[in-house]
């Protein structure tokens, strides 16, 4: 068993609903969530949720020297997001997307993905990922 | 006559396809099928689940965008239910998955129900029950499946992905009200999958007249005599979908005619999303419905058994229907890919893993 279940356990609410922290001195978000602010480093945070935010595509990078165990998901598009209204910037996987079809800017929506299994037995891993608003046919977009 | 199901509604629906899609010309072309086999089936191409995509992540995005139509906070919701024949774990829920993902823990019930296609359909009859007891407001029901097949198998023309969640509650909040409903199950040898093997069989001269026809002929016409209901009453009759011909050739049985049932037919885009199928048709009708309309839905599980819906459409539905992506906005999202690729991504490639 190569993951830890405990940190698995503990993290959870950061991979599945983006919780996260947001400064209450300078009004940054720190995702992950953290007890002190990174950037200004008070320790006067309150938690929040970044799940029904969209964010916006800042930069990507390709990777096709997979880490054990992504081997399946080559290759893989990790890219950093901002969040539209609290500009939380977010690392994380890119999806549903082909890499010529990336462009700084793309408005992105958070989705729950199977990031990764302990081996055939071992616990399986989801987490937000983020993919390309589904865009509505013949109507007006938000 | 009035019954318990007229104090529950439909609050809000949501759907997921996956983006990837494969031609059923390309399954016959690898496994040497004549190029007619699958023109009888009525199904163009099938939708494959990525690489990162599993029951549960497609549910979850069901029921993210129920809930964005229902409006309603995640914690109101008291039950979770999920059916599903492509669970990802053989022990451990995914209905808690789901749950903890949006929000709605820890207070709510939350299980997985299996019963072939039908599962979900099930767990919306149970939360009937529970909603017109007032044991509980809001139930979340969620029908979604990666399909499995064996790789050759007539099946594996079908078998595809999708997921639909249907947010039940009271008829006062609905977008659509339960009129009546009736259920019809019997022992039925006609698909099965033993613990431990990964794909299902059928015993081939059950699957159609003694299970799907017999069992949704019956759900309905029990329905019809429970309610004093009959075909033309009905604006859409929705029925679960195996392939394109099923549907038509069922509804023609009942007096149902093609106008009534084509709005409602997805798997010709997209094929046989198992728990998600005649749902998904449901979320179709509701994309479009106008108040006042009636819809028949009678989905179908193998094993076997049929449940029958009289669902009445209220004037909430307008102001919900843009709310959320709708089934064809997911329909038009779509990339062909080849059979190596949908292998891969099915995981039908024995691979040595580290």
């Amino acid at each position: 068993m190569k993951f830890s279940i405990a940190r698995f356990w503990r993290e959870k609410q950061a991979h599945y609903r983006l919780k996260a922290a947001k400064c209450k001195s300078c009004g940054r978000v720190n995702y992950p969530p953290s007890s002190i602010c990174r950037y200004c480093g008070s320790r006067d945070l309150e938690e929040i949720f970044l799940l029904n935010e969209k964010a916006k595509l800042l930069t990507w990078t390709i990777i096709y020297s997979v880490a054990e165990g992504f081997e399946d998901k080559r290759p893989r598009i990790i890219g950093l997001v901002e969040t539209i209204e609290t500009k939380a910037r977010i690392l994380a996987p890119i999806t549903d997307v082909l890499p010529e079809e990336l462009s700084e800017g793309t408005i992105l929506e958070p989705v729950l993905r199977r990031i990764n299994e302990d081996g055939e037995a071992g616990i399986i891993h989801y987490a937000i990922a983020y993919r390309p608003v589904i865009k509505p046919v013949g109507r007006k977009e938000d | 006559m009035s019954f318990s199901e007229k104090k529950t509604g439909i609050i809000g629906w949501g759907v997921y396809i996956p983006r990837w899609r494969i031609k059923l010309e390309e399954i016959a072309r690898i496994w040497g099928f004549s190029p007619t086999t699958h023109k009888g089936l009525m199904v163009e191409e099938k939708s494959v689940a990525g690489k990162d995509e599993d029951a549960v992540t497609m549910g979850w995005e069901a029921a993210k965008n129920a809930l964005i139509r229902a409006g309603i906070k995640p914690s109101e919701i008291g039950a979770v239910w999920f059916g599903t024949e492509s669970k990802p774990y053989a022990v451990k829920p995914s209905a808690t998955i789901i749950a903890e993902a949006l929000g709605i823990v820890p207070e709510t019930m939350a299980t997985d129900l299996e019963f072939a296609c039908r599962a979900a359909s099930e767990a919306l009859r149970i939360s009937l029950g529970m909603i017109s007891s007032g044991m509980i407001k809001y139930a979340l029901v969620i029908g979604s499946d990666t399909a499995q097949a064996n790789p050759g198998d007539v099946l594996e023309f079908t078998a595809s992905s999708a997921a639909t969640a249907l947010i039940t509650g009271p008829s006062s909040e609905a977008v659509a009200v339960f009129e009546a409903s009736y259920t019809y199950v019997t022992d039925t040898p006609d698909f099965w999958r033993r613990a431990h093997v990964p794909y299902p069989l059928h015993g081939e001269g059950f699957t159609g007249e003694p299970a799907y026809f017999k069992h949704i002929i019956g759900a309905v016409k029990g329905l019809f005599e429970k309610a004093g209901l009959k075909p033309s009453d009905f604006d859409y009759a929705i029925f679960h979908q195996p392939n394109g011909k099923f549907p038509l050739s069922v509804g023609k049985k009942l007096g149902f005619t093609r106008e009534q049932i084509l709005p409602g037919l997805v798997t010709p885009y997209i094929g046989n999303s198992y728990n998600s199928s005649a749902l998904i048709g449901l979320a179709k009708v509701l994309d479009e419905a106008k108040p006042g309309q009636r819809i028949l839905l009678a989905p179908f599980g193998s094993g076997a058994g049929s449940d029958a819906y009289s669902i009445v459409v209220t004037d909430k539905v307008l102001e919900k229907q843009d709310k959320a992506p709708k089934v064809k906005d997911y329909l038009d999202r779509k990339t062909i890919i080849d059979y190596a690729l949908y292998a891969k991504y099915r995981n039908l490639i024995l691979r040595i893993r580290g």
